[in-house]
């Protein structure tokens, strides 16, 4: 299913996907979006690259990595970093909660601050943002583990 | 007032033998066979430790979990000191016989271990103060049990006893449980010292709230099952499938008193009309149709076995009266019992292994070959028959003398009573002196030159034979008034502790009688009847086995394996039923399931539909109905590529209804997911296997039906879920949940304007952990599954 069409589309859409996945993800406090939102979009667009491509374009072309077996592409290459990916997201999920336990307050607290920055005045910093951050990579990561295992099958 | 017990020698006593259970393995490592020594060892060291506590009674604790009022408490008087002896002396002399019994045998690590651990459960059940505990030590002897029934775990029979000794014993445990509950929800406490302080109170509690039957009841099947009683006796003879040493240690001198140590322990605090009627009748059936079965016996083994179950119900039989007599019978006869019983299982596995047979009928004459064997075999065996002055004498007096009192108390029908002690006592004769024949008479041309055992395997069962007939000697110097003190109370301390009176200093003595009392006449009558009846043996034993022949049903046996073969054609057939392989199939169940699971919960609950007042927007209702007829072209749809197309239709119109409905951030996720739902179905959809145009028509109607079930679930479940929405309640009426606060709180404590994401990551992040965690969980399953197909796949 892979035409030039599609190939073409999917080079000028992969980027503008990853763009507004990242702005989702950042507006999620106040406006539509969030970690969760965000890391489905990310999925979805390497998953649009894949259909046009094929699993073993990115591992070859992008990041120039040779490709294993049937068995290897599970413990190997870009699948294992997908896995590393999402333990590192529950690691920071959990780290973000863990943290406030450090303070001497209870896990999973939450407290947000405002802080001025040259360029971007007024900048609101909470807490949460940690803790989303860690939702969109176990998001990422597992959807693209199992789209790459499940798509390679 | 008695001493109390020391805390920390109770302590060591329990822990002791778990800590060596723990080690046994790296001490097999160091002294391979001789381990048994380092086992008799704990075992003698577990003895001395419980009688320094000789004499003593009472509660010690120690705090556990001091913040929810837990503590481990621990109960001693004469009854747990009894038992704990039982379970430690007896374990010196069947570890030292297992040195030679099981010699050269594999597996000896994993035997000890067991065996270890088994004396603590043991001594953990004479010991617990809480019912609680005592079920915790209960169940842990019927683990052990299990374990080393199917010692040889090579062989189908060994694998089925441990099988039906744990199905059993297990079973009849949770009976037990349930018991044990309602004793405390009634009386408010677990504490059986609590309890033993206050009988009257427990019985009158228990009277009000009408459980006094119930409680009986449960905890008299937990007891029946453990100390094979009629009719779940039958796991005791299938259990002889394990060495010898552990049917002499388990199965006749410890883990089956633990029911007749139960039915003692709870004997003053529960002994009622209902409590003798139960336990009296169950007691006597065991006795005399055990001692039946024993005589239709062919393996020396599977004899003493129903001799076990016929000699526990003649103590369960003691403690159901009432009177003082009967607790003086069942306390004295467990002691008896053990003593007799223990050395003949000692004595079968010398045989066994001496002369190679365990059949009855092959074996004679072994006098000749196994003198010393013979003797302990001639005080036992004597013992278990209940002649004068052996020691199974004394205790089986009592029986009758209690079932006379009963009888002439009662009057009437209740002479059955001792009639059925008699003819019991009858067979019980027979039966004995058909295992004393063994080494009687003439040596069958069939058997060879037998050896004689090692001294270890001789030692423990002279051992115990010599105190068998201590006590049987004792009781005939106490006629002449020459007796000595200590056996007697010793008994007293016991049969105190199992009498309603508690801990008045009761006297007990006994004695061959000089005079003619009922029961001497009773006696006298059982060994007449037995001598005379003792010539037709072969022609009962063939008798019988003739009947269990032609009529299989009279035998528990037989209901047991046909229950047992039920279950399993059931659960095959659900198998093939309900697991076919087939996703759909799977899905179907699992869907019905679901359905009528929580439609049942709404029905349980009484919930009742709100009233349906909706006004839909021309935009919305569009929208809907293109969902409603995406749906609908789904079930009509051609191939896979249509299907799937029109059902992501239906998904992205869910999501502009939700941008109606205002929810912007649903409609997001609706997307994105929708999106990517729709690039792996198109990913995977060559692979699928095409079942268009192949369904029956049966299953057509199976699936619309499901589908209306299920459709009309979500929407009672969605009704009822936004039925408050009346603003001024509240709480959400399906998860109970202050919904009011949260968008205040998201400004205010969370910072964001979002107020979904706030709840998900601020608010109720703990949630979203465990579901990004779910997420990760389903992953890693994908990845293990697969990596697992492929590796067994290049294993075959």
């Amino acid at each position: 299913m892979s035409t030039i069409i599609l190939r073409t589309v999917t080079r000028l859409a992969v980027p503008i996907v990853f763009v507004t996945s990242f702005a989702l993800f950042l507006q999620g406090h106040n406006l539509p979006g969030g970690g969760f939102i965000a890391g489905v979009l990310t999925a979805t667009g390497l998953a649009l690259v894949y259909i046009a491509y094929g699993l073993d374009f990115l591992e070859e072309t992008v990041f120039q990595r040779s490709i294993g077996g049937s068995v290897e592409h599970i413990q190997h290459g870009l699948v294992s970093d997908y896995r590393r990916l999402f333990a590192v997201g529950l690691a920071i999920a959990t780290g973000s909660g863990l943290v406030f336990v450090a303070l001497g307050m209870p896990f999973m607290s939450y407290g947000y601050t405002y802080a001025s920055f040259p360029l971007y005045d007024h900048m609101e910093l909470a807490s949460a943002v940690v803790f989303d951050f860690g939702v969109y990579c176990v998001v990422v990561g597992s959807l693209l583990t199992i789209l790459s295992v499940v798509g390679e099958e | 007032m008695q001493p109390t017990p020391d805390l920390p020698v109770v302590l060591a006593l329990l822990a002791l033998p778990f800590v060596a259970a723990a080690l046994t393995p790296l001490v097999h490592r160091a002294l391979g066979e001789r381990t048994a020594y380092f086992a008799a060892a704990v075992a003698l060291a577990c003895f001395g430790l419980a009688a320094s506590q000789y004499g003593t009674e009472g509660v010690v604790s120690v705090a556990w979990i001091p913040a929810l009022d837990v503590s481990l408490s621990l109960y001693v008087d004469g009854l747990s000191l009894l038992v704990a002896f039982l379970a430690s002396g007896v374990g010196v002399l069947v570890f030292t016989y297992s040195a030679g019994y099981m010699h050269g045998e594999p597996g000896l690590a994993k035997y000890y271990a067991t065996l270890l651990a088994f004396m603590g459960s043991m001594l953990g059940v004479a010991l617990a103060a809480d019912l609680v505990a005592l079920f915790v030590f209960w169940e842990l002897t019927s683990i052990a049990s299990f374990v080393l029934i199917g010692h040889y775990s090579s062989q189908d029979s060994a694998l089925y006893a441990a099988r039906k000794s744990m199905f059993v014993t297990v079973g009849g445990g949770l009976f037990m449980l349930v018991g044990f509950v309602l004793l405390a929800n009634a009386t408010g406490t677990f504490s059986i010292a609590t309890m033993l302080d206050r009988p009257e109170l427990v019985r009158e509690a228990l009277r009000s709230q009408g459980v006094l039957l119930p409680v009986v009841v449960l905890v008299g099947v937990g007891a029946a099952a453990k100390s094979a009683q009629v009719p779940l006796h039958i796991w005791l003879p299938d259990a002889m499938e394990a060495p010898t040493p552990v049917s002499a240690f388990l199965h006749s001198a410890t883990m089956v008193k633990a029911g007749v140590y139960l039915v003692g322990r709870l004997r003053p605090v529960l002994v009622t009309d209902e409590w003798t009627l139960l336990f009296a009748a169950l007691g006597l059936t065991t006795m005399t149709v055990a001692a039946v079965l024993a005589i239709a016996a062919t393996d020396i083994k599977q004899l003493l076995a129903y001799s076990t179950a016929s000699h526990l119900g003649l103590i369960v039989a003691g403690f159901g009266f009432a009177s003082v007599l009967g607790a003086e019978t069942g306390a004295f006869h467990i002691l008896n019992h053990a003593m007799f019983k223990a050395p003949l299982f000692l004595v079968a596995g010398i045989v066994a292994h001496e002369a190679g047979t365990r059949t009855i009928s092959e074996l004679g004459g072994l006098r000749r070959d196994l003198p010393i064997t013979a003797a302990v075999t001639v005080v036992a065996a004597l013992g278990m028959a209940g002649v004068p002055p052996f020691n199974g004498f004394y205790s089986k007096e009592f029986l009758f003398e209690t079932t006379y009192e009963f009888a002439a108390h009662a009057g009437g029908l209740a002479w059955v009573v001792p009639a059925v002690a008699v003819l019991g006592s009858v067979f019980t004769f027979l039966y004995s002196v058909r295992f004393l024949m063994l080494f009687f008479g003439e040596k069958p041309s069939g058997l060879g030159h037998v050896h004689r055992p090692p001294l270890t395997m001789l030692a423990p069962p002279v051992l115990l034979a010599a105190v068998a007939g201590t006590i049987g000697l004792n009781g005939l110097l106490a006629s002449f008034h020459a007796g000595f003190a200590p056996i007697t109370e010793f008994v007293a301390r016991v049969v105190n502790s199992t009498t309603a009176a508690g801990h008045g200093g009761h006297e007990f003595s006994y004695y061959v009688p000089t005079y003619v009392s009922p029961a001497l006449v009773m006696s006298a009558a059982t060994i007449a009847l037995g001598l005379a009846a003792y010539p037709a043996y072969g022609r009962i034993h063939d008798a019988l086995h003739a009947l269990f022949r032609t009529v299989p049903p009279i035998q528990a046996d037989w209901w047991y394996d046909a229950a047992v073969g039920g279950l399993d054609g059931v659960s095959r057939g659900t198998a093939r039923v309900v697991q076919t392989g087939q996703l759909r199939t799977y899905a179907a169940w699992t869907l019905t399931a679901t359905a009528g699971l929580a439609l049942a919960g709404y029905a349980a609950v009484g919930a009742s539909l709100p009233p349906l007042s909706y006004s839909l927007s021309i935009p919305l209702l569009l929208v809907l109905v293109t969902a409603v007829v995406a749906a609908a072209a789904v079930t009509v749809a051609p191939s896979h590529t249509t299907g799937v197309l029109t059902l992501s239709i239906l998904g992205f119109m869910l999501a502009i209804f939700y941008i109606l409905a205002s929810a912007p951030d649903l409609a997001l996720t609706q997307l994105v997911v929708e999106t990517l739902v729709l690039v792996i179905f198109l990913l995977v959809l060559d692979r699928l296997p095409s079942y268009y145009g192949e369904t029956r028509r049966s299953r057509k109607v199976r699936d619309a039906g499901l589908s209306v079930l299920v459709g009309a679930t979500v929407t009672v479940t969605v009704l009822l879920a936004t039925a408050g929405g009346d603003p001024s309640a509240s709480l959400n009426p399906v998860s109970g949940i202050d919904t009011s606060h949260l968008v205040e709180l998201a400004v205010e404590e969370g910072g964001g304007t979002n107020v979904v994401n706030v709840i998900l990551v601020d608010l109720r992040a703990f949630d979203t952990l465990g579901e990004i965690g779910v997420v990760a969980i389903a992953a890693l399953s994908v990845v293990t599954l697969i990596a697992m197909r492929e590796r067994g796949g290049e294993a075959e």
